[in-house]
């Protein structure tokens, strides 16, 4: 049950990211919403929910993309992981924490992604990698806001329907 | 057993990461032999109509936009359009000499002549999935009776070629893509090469001999070894001749005539379709 709501909004991201425009980037480089999905939901979890669910996303967004499946479910694997793994350690409620926390994250996933795909040139791969970290960082700023305000809606009718009983 | 194994959630971990490496591989494995993948199948199955749903939506908004543009703007279009109809009825009338030309010299030489290839007309209704990778999906699959290695071209030329299908959608890679490698000839000299994607916007033309006749403007066409893709097909146009005097090899880079991501119809062609004429 824990897993259907971050599933379905993988689902989600990777139909969006596929439909993306081509003018929507930042030096070229496009953001991965599967990605952002997944920090956002293990930053707010423990490892093993964080690895289960980089695992799914993996499955989800290496599927979509057709080429390279093992790559796309290890990398999301160990960055889920590693999410969750920060969760235990680092904790904030200031929304650059998470923001930050996207755009390492981002960075480890894909250069995991280039150790086990040595084929690109370094000067693209950087380009694609530093417009990837920052728009990453923006989005999961955006959601952190959005899962931040849905949250506390949620936290306030709890207490209202309390209150009533 | 070591002591971090012992850790509940390092060992599910690594388990994970191992499930995964068994995956890729399987994946692998099935891309090569042309086989359907079933876990991709399922999770693709279930995208399918996601994607849908946004592309409509995406296409719904493009359309809007489309709708509510300045009128300036709409006359500037058509001033362009007027000029590109008036170079391609042109463009036409020659080829359509060049082709009865070449049709009574092959019929006059006795040679095998090319039909009219069978295609199967596609819409592209996912793209981009990845920042490394160049793919897309089609709307067709094994159903319409794609299979692996097919051709995808569109009305400029050579996209990209299909990966992998499954029962209704295809998987096609991008010229483009680094993965990507099909032969070629530069079609003034006849000089055979290989094309290769570079994640870029340009493709390189390779394993072409040190004094090999190439210039800039060329144009290059697929050559039709391995006889998956046929023979002929546009590819794009020389911009770059690199020659390496120390390697003794030379290369060129070619801006492909059509690009898989801004284009939304395509036509898959069946491979191996050549027959003899009498």
């Amino acid at each position: 049950m824990r897993y259907i709501l971050p599933i379905i909004s993988l689902l989600i991201a990777v139909g969006l990211q596929v439909n993306l425009p081509s003018g929507f980037n930042i030096f070229g480089a496009k953001p991965d919403l599967a990605l952002v999905v997944l920090i956002a939901y293990a930053l707010a979890a423990d490892p093993m929910f964080g690895a289960t669910l980089g695992f799914a996303a993996g499955l989800i967004h290496g599927s979509a993309v057709g080429i390279s499946l093992g790559s796309f479910i290890v990398t999301r694997t160990i960055t889920g992981f590693l999410a969750g793994l920060l969760t235990t350690r680092v904790f904030s409620e200031n929304p650059i924490v998470p923001m930050f926390s996207a755009a390492w994250l981002t960075l480890v996933n894909e250069l995991l992604f280039l150790l086990i795909n040595p084929r690109f040139a370094p000067a693209v791969a950087f380009r694609t990698i530093g417009g990837e970290c920052l728009f990453n960082s923006l989005l999961a700023l955006l959601l952190y806001w959005l899962l931040k305000y849905l949250e506390t809606r949620r936290k306030i009718r709890l207490v209202n329907a309390r209150m009533r009983i | 057993m070591p002591s971090f194994l012992r850790n509940k959630t390092v060992f599910s971990f690594l388990a994970l990461l191992v499930l995964g490496m068994v995956l890729g591989s399987a994946h692998s494995r099935a891309l090569e032999t042309g086989e359907s993948f079933a876990p991709s199948n399922v999770v693709r199955t279930v995208l399918i109509p996601i994607e849908t749903t946004f592309h409509r939506m995406f296409a719904f908004g493009e359309w809007l936009l489309r709708f509510i543009r300045p009128r300036s703007a709409i006359l500037r279009e058509n001033a362009a359009l007027r000029r590109e109809v008036k170079r391609l009825t042109e463009e036409n009338a020659r080829l359509r000499e060049a082709a009865e030309e070449n049709v009574r010299l092959r019929q006059a030489l006795h040679l095998r002549l090319s039909t009219p290839f069978e295609m199967v007309s596609a819409e592209i209704i996912a793209r981009g999935g990845s920042v490394w990778f160049d793919t897309a999906t089609i709307d067709r699959g094994r159903k319409s009776g794609i299979n692996k290695g097919d051709a995808v071209i569109c009305a400029r030329g050579l996209v990209g070629q299909v990966v992998e299908t499954d029962t209704f959608t295809s998987q096609v890679v991008a010229l483009t893509d680094q993965n990507s490698a099909v032969g070629a000839l530069v079609q003034r000299s006849r000089q055979a090469g290989i094309i290769q994607g570079q994640g870029t916007d340009l493709l390189v033309l390779s394993y072409l001999p040190k004094d090999a006749d190439v210039r800039e403007k060329d144009i290059v066409v697929s050559s039709g070894m391995g006889r998956v893709i046929p023979k002929g097909l546009p590819i794009g146009r020389v911009v770059e001749v690199i020659r390496d005097s120390i390697g003794g090899t030379t290369s060129a880079l070619v801006k492909p005539s059509a690009r898989l991501d801004n284009i939304e119809q395509v036509f898959v062609v069946k491979a191996g379709q050549t027959v003899p004429v009498n």
